[in-house]
């Protein structure tokens, strides 16, 4: 009973909010859709909107503090336990540690070097893993493509790898595939470009569907298990 | 002694090296590269939100001097919803108070989430594709059709046939395909664009390591020929 009652709140909760924070941002782009007496409506949601925003985004933030908090958290458990893998996360937990501590000593000016430890750190370790990480997936790229054909040789597949030569071979200085370049930028034109649209537009569509699921209180992540 | 600049010029060409290690298989090294990263990851995402919007927020809220009591309640609030929705982890009981934060997240997510996919996405490139027919040229009627093929290839519905399986109307499946064709077009160029992005950043990271290599390793002096 109980249950049920938290369930039809939040259904409740989940579509007034939706609905007033939606008409507060259509408000923003078309200001005349309210007239006459519903008008005197308008700056009141365009308020509730806004705040409803700054509540979302805040909460959002706190969540991933909260997750971040909890993701050292299950790390040092991990590591005091000495199970497997338990020296990763330990060097997972000091390397959160020591970005966090060098901030609050360089803020405290407790750090006599003179050098931006912070910035250091975020241009040698983490610029430095994140480049390298994407430089290591030309290999898995590579591999990937040849696996296309070296599997299952068909029609789609062909297509595809002969795409993917076409962009390689036209990138490349030579002037024996210069003829290349215009094919290359004919299919960027036409065909990627109304293959990138209708994709974009596949992902719009389905957003819309998924919205209008939660506005009707159709939407599952509201209910708990036990109502279903 | 070496300079702050020196050790995270030595730290960046160890870590690269240590997720270059990769290609030999996975091991212990990029392991140990790969929780460095993400332990960095994770404290600079915690500072930079702490600094750039908790902090910020509760100046503007909760420590404000002489707070009224909407400010007050303004302030607490995501800090409530953080709390309700790590309630459902305390105890079961929670569960249907972290709902009700949830249904908050998702109302107002579903709303942004829908102006997004509406104003930000579908209508813009409607209009846009829309206009291109205008121009009269082959381009320009190919493109709003490989639009409309690659919508058709997303859409799944068809008829029942008397084996119980459902069949696709004939003109149907004909732009199915070519939307496929397209699709797969697409995919391969995005594939081949992939490629040549991580190539140059391997190739970048390939150069910075030869460059440390060749400043950091001693070079051999050369000796002089005997008798001179």
């Amino acid at each position: 009973m109980m249950r049920s009652f938290f369930t039809m709140l939040a259904v409740l909760l989940a579509l007034t909010t939706a609905l007033v924070t939606l008409a507060g941002l259509l408000l923003e782009r078309q200001p005349v859709l309210l007239a006459g007496a519903l008008a005197t409506w308008e700056p009141l949601i365009r308020e509730w909107s806004a705040t409803l925003l700054q509540v979302f985004s805040i909460s959002v933030a706190v969540s991933i503090i909260i997750g971040i908090l909890n993701l050292l958290l299950v790390h040092l458990r991990r590591s005091g336990r000495r199970e497997t893998g338990c020296g990763y996360s330990f060097v997972l937990f000091l390397s959160a540690a020591t970005v966090i501590g060098l901030t609050y000593l360089e803020r405290e000016n407790l750090l006599t070097t003179g050098a931006e430890w912070r910035v250091l750190l975020l241009e040698q370790v983490q610029v430095t893993v994140e480049s390298s990480l994407a430089g290591l997936l030309l290999f898995g790229l590579v591999y990937g493509a040849w696996r296309v054909m070296a599997l299952r040789v068909n029609g789609w597949g062909s297509l595809f790898v002969l795409t993917v030569l076409l962009v390689l071979g036209a990138a490349l200085p030579l002037p024996e595939l210069a003829p290349l370049v215009p094919l290359r930028d004919w299919l960027l034109a036409v065909p990627v470009n109304a293959g990138a649209r209708g994709i974009l537009l596949g992902i719009a569509l389905a957003t819309i569907v998924v919205g209008a699921r939660v506005l009707i209180g159709q939407d599952r992540s509201l209910r708990s298990g036990r109502d279903e | 002694m070496a300079s702050v600049e020196q050790i995270g010029l030595w730290t960046s060409f160890l870590l690269t090296l240590m997720v270059f290690s990769y290609l030999l298989g996975d091991n212990l090294l990029y392991r140990l590269a790969v929780f460095v990263f993400a332990g960095v990851a994770a404290g600079y995402s915690a500072i930079v939100i702490w600094d750039g919007i908790l902090i910020p927020w509760l100046h503007d809220t909760l420590l404000v001097p002489n707070a009224t009591l909407d400010q007050l309640t303004l302030g607490a609030a995501p800090l409530l919803i953080g709390l309700l929705l790590l309630a459902r982890s305390w105890s079961t009981r929670g569960d249907g108070l972290s709902r009700l934060a949830l249904a908050l997240l998702i109302g107002v997510g579903t709303a942004v989430a829908l102006d997004g996919a509406i104003n930000g996405t579908l209508i813009p490139l409607l209009f846009d594709t829309g206009e291109g027919v205008v121009a009269g040229n082959l381009d320009s009627i190919l493109l709003p059709a490989g639009v409309i093929c690659t919508l058709v290839y997303f859409q799944y519905q068809a008829r029942r046939v008397p084996e119980g399986a459902g069949r696709r109307r004939r003109h149907v499946q004909l732009l199915a395909v070519l939307g496929q064709g397209v699709i797969v077009i697409t995919l391969g160029a995005i594939y081949g664009a992939a490629i040549l992005t991580s190539l140059t950043i391997f190739s970048e990271r390939l150069g910075f390591v030869v460059q440390q290599a060749q400043v950091l390793l001693p070079t051999p002096t050369p000796t002089p020929a005997p008798g001179a």
